[in-house]
């Protein structure tokens, strides 16, 4: 109750601040940690497990997506997609992979490996400073329907994204990137709704994604914090280590 | 049903071909399938017989916004601004009146079809949503167990199902079927062939459909033999040859592998890109298993195509440089290669991959995209030229939509639609081979193989 009294508080500081002139990125960015429960909240979790569903819903395919993260950069993702199969992928101590029925197993480079990396960072709005070295206000647009501050946000590698938070209520709406993979760069939008609050931390639950006219909808059902994860979960599979060690030789 | 592989039910109801593109985002869009689909038969085959039926003023607003659906889609997801060159928005002044007075589902097919036809490209279908329904049964239409390809005129029989009704019943390769339940297939195919519009995969498909029906039924199949005699058999229609899969809105497919040495080299065939988590691990086994092999033929004679990604994943275990590409999708906002991700054991002897007219999209792109890396060797006849990757969508009717939403340029810098694989080798088939038990494009492909190797 008192943290949700604050949050209102800042929401309310916030919006009156913005009317005037534009918000540096820093204030933006650090007021979406507020609203979404504070720094102390976040700095309390280590560890996360996600669980959900994704949906092309135009295809009519389904599937299930279940997420191991851990502190610092440690992550591990399975997808089952109906008729596509099982997809794995990690990153850990710098290394970022995916495995999958279609494609083999891979190591991840390039532009693809930082992305993959920088995403992997725990507690990533925690952090912001740490992934991305500048950030700054472009303007406000109107996205989905809400008044928004746009910010520039430019990783130490990679290309530049963009990011939507709502003027009223300081949450992201949106998110404009341009996803790297051997099969090259695609301009990707990401709009995030549905804000629950999962130990203290609002997260959103529902992502759209759209690429090239095609929609993507993952809608996460379950997130559990400082849950016990086995050592080996984050461990890359052996073809990865056998990948890895071809590399090095 | 597919000519070679059987497809369920509804034979001439089933889209043959497929493959949806499934949605993106950064670090799925690898992960995820893009299905090619070729254009359905379903137009040529259902639109002749089918009742019309009054329609109320629900079902005449489901099939505007239907008309609506499909024109949007198109000048939204179209890969060219302009759709086919065509003014679209005069498209849609001319059609939308007459959808509007349509007074059947089947007038209404009819018209967006016809609007369809204006792109002149491939993969761009209406699906009856008679396909759709009732999934179980479809699953259920019975084949002979055989394959067919129409040869000077005639449908000749080119694979016989190991343990299958024809078999059984002691049809022979090279046998032409000269009437399937009491209709002589011959007017047929010169019908069929008269239409300059026709694939040769949607003729076969067309023929190979007269040899179909409810399972469990039997079919009256009179063949000629070797010796041209007649032979009238009555065959039992069994379940097709494969497993049923199923992949987003694509009708459930009978899908197949097959892996067999011959003299030395390893033959793999499957009816089509699909039922991914199998058939690539199929695939990754045949390969894996014969790494020392004098050779690896491939053969995608038949197969109309499926998912886009496998054929990406399948080139993985046989080019060992990184960086390579098999050709370029150009989407409207998008760019996608289909690169190349060689695996941890490739093999590196000969391959030769064995197409023909019923190869088409994924078979195309993954044929096309061996030759013009130098991995492949094509034998065969010229593929499909229908090679663009499209998604099935469901209509406010019922009806699926299939449409292209991209264009597709091989490594040679060729778009495929249109041009299809030449083939490094030209040969056919030919019945007189056929009945004597050989195949003239796997003996070719056997030989250059044994060239490479050279004397042991």
């Amino acid at each position: 109750m008192i943290r949700n009294i604050a949050i209102l508080a800042a929401i309310g500081a916030f919006t009156a601040m913005a009317d005037d002139a534009l918000p540096k990125a820093e204030t933006i960015l650090d007021h979406y940690i507020e609203v979404t429960g504070g720094k102390a909240v976040y700095e309390k979790r280590t560890s996360e497990i996600s669980t959900g569903t994704i949906e092309f819903a135009a295809q009519g395919l389904k599937g299930t997506l279940t997420r191991y993260a851990a502190a610092p950069d440690k992550t591990y993702a399975t997808m089952e997609l109906d008729g596509v199969g099982k997809v794995e992928s990690g990153s850990v101590n710098g290394v970022a992979w995916e495995k999958s029925a279609m494609m083999g197993p891979r190591v991840k480079s390039g532009d693809e490996k930082s992305q993959s990396l920088r995403e992997a960072q725990f507690n990533g709005a925690l952090n912001w400073r740490k992934i991305y070295p500048k950030a700054e206000t472009a303007g406000v647009e109107t996205v989905e329907g809400q008044e928004c501050y746009k910010i520039s946000l430019t990783p130490a590698e990679g290309k530049t994204e963009t990011a939507y938070f709502s003027k009223k209520t300081g949450l992201e709406v949106k998110r404009s990137t341009v996803a790297a993979s051997p099969m090259g760069e695609v301009p990707v939008d990401a709009v995030v709704s549905e804000y629950k609050d999962f130990g203290g931390i609002l997260q959103p639950t529902k992502l759209i994604q759209r690429v090239a006219g095609q929609e993507l909808v993952i809608t996460i059902q379950s997130v559990k914090f400082n849950e016990q994860i086995p050592a080996d979960k984050f461990d890359p599979p052996a073809e990865i280590k056998a990948l890895m060690n071809k590399a090095a030789q | 049903m597919f000519v070679s592989g059987q497809a369920k039910k509804g034979v001439s109801g089933t889209p043959r071909g497929f493959a949806c593109t499934a949605g993106v985002d950064r670090s799925l869009w690898s992960r995820l399938a893009r299905l090619e689909l070729m254009r359905s038969l379903l137009g040529i085959l259902l639109l002749a017989g089918t009742l019309r039926a009054q329609l109320t003023p629900g079902q005449k607003q489901l099939n505007l916004d239907s008309f609506e659906k499909v024109w949007t889609t198109i000048r939204d997801q179209h890969w060219e601004k302009n759709p086919g060159g065509l003014d679209w928005q005069a498209i849609h002044e001319e059609f939308r009146p007459r959808i509007e007075k349509a007074d059947s589902i089947d007038a209404t097919r009819a018209l967006l079809r016809e609007m369809l036809d204006r792109l002149h490209q491939t993969h761009f279908a209406i699906i009856p949503s008679t396909v759709y329904s009732d999934v179980d049964v479809t699953l259920g239409d019975g084949s002979p167990g055989l394959d067919l390809r129409v040869i000077d005129g005639q449908a000749v029989v080119t694979r016989v199902d190991p343990g299958s009704p024809a078999e059984k019943a002691g049809v022979k390769l090279g046998w032409a079927v000269v009437s399937a339940g009491g209709k002589d297939l011959a007017p047929v195919i010169e019908k069929l062939k008269s239409d300059p519009s026709m694939h040769e995969l949607m003729l076969e498909r067309a023929v190979l459909a007269r040899l179909s029906g409810p399972e469990g039924g039997k079919l009256h199949v009179v063949f000629l033999d070797a010796a041209n005699r007649n032979v009238a058999l009555d065959l039992d229609l069994g379940d097709p040859r494969g497993i049923p899969a199923k992949f987003g809105n694509l009708p459930p497919q009978y899908v197949w592998f097959e892996a067999k040495k011959i003299d030395g080299a390893q033959y793999v065939a499957f009816n089509m890109f699909l039922d991914l988590p199998r058939i690539m691990g199929n695939f990754g086994d045949a390969v894996n298993s014969c790494l020392k092999c004098d050779g690896l033929i491939i053969d995608l004679r038949g197969n109309p195509g499926g998912i886009g990604g496998m054929a990406m994943g399948m080139a993985g275990f046989l080019v060992d440089q990184a960086g390579r590409k098999l050709g370029t999708m150009y989407m409207r906002g998008a760019t996608i290669n289909f690169a190349v991700l060689p695996r941890p054991e490739v093999f590196k002897g000969p391959v030769a991959v064995l197409v023909d007219g019923s190869s088409a999209s994924t078979s195309e792109i993954f044929a096309g995209g061996l030759k013009d890396l130098g991995r492949a060797r094509i034998f065969g006849t010229k593929s499909a030229a229908a090679a663009l990757p499209s998604i099935i969508d469901k209509l406010p009717n019922g009806d699926g939509f299939q449409y292209a939403m991209a264009n597709y340029i091989s490594d040679g810098g060729k778009p495929l639609e249109g041009n299809g694989v030449i083939p490094d080798q030209e040969v056919k088939l030919t019945r007189k081979a056929l009945l004597a038990g050989h195949d003239p494009v796997v003996d070719a492909a056997i030989e250059w193989i044994q060239k490479q190797r050279g004397p042991k």
